[in-house]
């Protein structure tokens, strides 16, 4: 127990820092991802001149690896674009994009699944396009993927670790930091892990209450 | 004016690629009266109905609320040109449509289903709109239930909130599409009393339905389609009483013992 206490616990506040800076990356990148996943989801569904694109970012964002989008994000976009100028900046940017693509393809699948009737009750009162989108399709495709979107958020942190390879100060790279002081890995890395295991749990846990909540509630959402 | 018809049907044809459901509908409907179509699954009736608020845009022919032509307007030179899709959803406020299936949105209460339109699209203040979507609520009996979500709702009540949703807009005519075929027989009967107060009060209706006593009881008057036209109209006393098509006899054969 004596490792365990030296090397985990006394170093309790080196490894929180680190949990935070994950957090934050992941909430950015979760922020960004819905925001991104709908705007490409929305263009590929009702933009007709834009589809095109919109369903190649889709598709390149869901079949590059996430660690080589990284990599691309960090070492390529700022010479091609300028931005983003610096690693943190550049790590929640490639978690966002990845996800993005996966969630616009659930919000596409949610949007289908309104029944038409829904739709066509707010057009017989006068609705436009714009007003049906915003105040019956959305609200209902929020409600329906509310757990695949939190499914998603578990992803994110799950990916989140690699930033810790372009010196983000994530969880992962204080821990690794660690294990290269004393080179004794065993209880680090095994507390590392379960940090992981018991936050992406609570998330998962949050997500399936939500979902029941959402059902006893609205009688929508997936089973 | 008041020889004007609250809804014109003129030359109604609409077509499906190859299909051709409606063959040439018209008919007039006056203001206050009670128009109830009836026939087979398959005839046209609920075609017609979307016909008339434009949820399917008929390929010939016209469908006038209060002389207003719902697919056109003329310029002074008499020259026609379509109407966009804002013009359109201006004139649907008019007309309140009831659905089958209800399609009452299920993020949203009972209230919150029946003042989304007076606030969202007439613009209306909230406390303006709670008002009247409280008064639309209690005409359709339901005023305990204003918090409840559609999923916490039977059959009947969800199809009474969706009346109520159509009658705080304050439409010129109600349109009801079959508003009682997916409900049991008790339920049916809580929604066709609704109804039957909404044509006591003078409502304009247009009703598609299967009901055929209450089509004989409530209707001014009863068409019955028939492939895509007006087969036989009249008085309800007439086209139960004494029906002049073979095919009208027919139909109304396999309802003895619900109407005649």
């Amino acid at each position: 127990m004596g490792n365990w206490e030296r090397l985990v616990w006394n170093q309790r506040e080196v490894l929180l820092e680190g949990f935070l800076v994950t957090l934050h990356v992941c909430a950015l990148a979760f922020a960004a991802a819905i925001l991104g996943g709908l705007a490409l989801c929305l263009l590929r569904m009702h933009v007709r001149p834009l589809r095109p694109l919109a369903t190649l970012l889709i598709e390149f964002f869901r079949a590059t690896p996430i660690f080589v989008q990284l990599m691309w994000v960090n070492y390529v976009w700022p010479e091609l674009f300028g931005w983003p100028n610096s690693f943190f900046t550049a790590g929640w940017v490639a978690l966002a994009l990845q996800s993005s693509g996966y969630l616009a393809e659930t919000f596409r699948a949610g949007i289908e699944a309104v029944p038409r009737g829904q739709r066509e009750a707010g057009e017989a009162v006068g609705m436009g396009p714009a007003l049906v989108m915003a105040r019956i399709v959305l609200p209902q495709v929020a409600l329906t993927t509310a757990p695949a979107i939190v499914n998603q958020f578990t992803v994110i942190v799950k990916s989140s670790t690699l930033v810790s390879v372009i010196t983000v100060q994530d969880l992962m790279f204080q821990s690794q930091k660690l294990v290269n002081v004393w080179y004794e890995p065993i209880e680090i890395l095994t507390a590392t892990a379960a940090i992981y295991i018991a936050f992406v749990f609570a998330v998962s846990a949050c997500g399936k209450r939500l979902s029941d909540a959402l059902r006893r509630r609205f009688g929508i959402g997936s089973g | 004016m008041d020889d004007m018809p609250a809804i014109r049907a003129s030359g109604i044809r609409k077509r499906f690629g190859e299909l051709e459901v409606l063959r040439g509908v018209s008919f007039d409907v006056r203001r206050g009266s009670v128009v109830s179509m009836i026939g087979a699954s398959g005839s046209g009736k609920s075609t017609l109905l979307r016909c008339i608020n434009r949820l399917e845009a008929p390929t010939e022919g016209e469908v006038y609320i209060d002389g207003v032509p719902m697919g056109f307007v003329e310029d002074r030179g008499g020259r026609r040109r379509a109407r966009s899709l804002a013009e359109i959803n201006r004139l649907r406020r008019d007309l309140g449509m009831v659905f089958q299936q209800f399609n009452l949105w299920p993020h949203m209460t009972a209230l919150g289903n029946v003042i989304e339109a007076p606030m969202r699209v007439r613009g209306l203040p909230r406390a303006e709109a709670v008002a009247l979507g409280e008064a639309a609520l209690e005409q359709v009996r339901l005023a305990e239930k204003r918090d409840a979500y559609p999923a916490h709702l039977s059959g009947g009540q969800q199809q009474r909130v969706a009346i109520a949703r159509a009658l705080a807009m304050q439409p010129k005519a109600m349109l009801f599409d079959e508003a009682t075929s997916s409900l049991d027989p008790e339920l049916t009967e809580e929604v066709l009393a609704v109804m039957r107060d909404l044509a006591q009060r003078g409502t304009t209706m247009i009703v598609v339905t299967h009901e055929m006593r209450f089509a004989r009881e409530v209707s001014d008057e009863v068409m019955f389609l028939h492939d895509g036209v007006i087969e036989e109209s009249g008085p309800p006393g007439q086209v139960f009483g004494a029906p002049r098509s073979e095919r009208c006899r027919q139909f109304l054969s396999k309802f003895i013992g619900q109407a005649r």
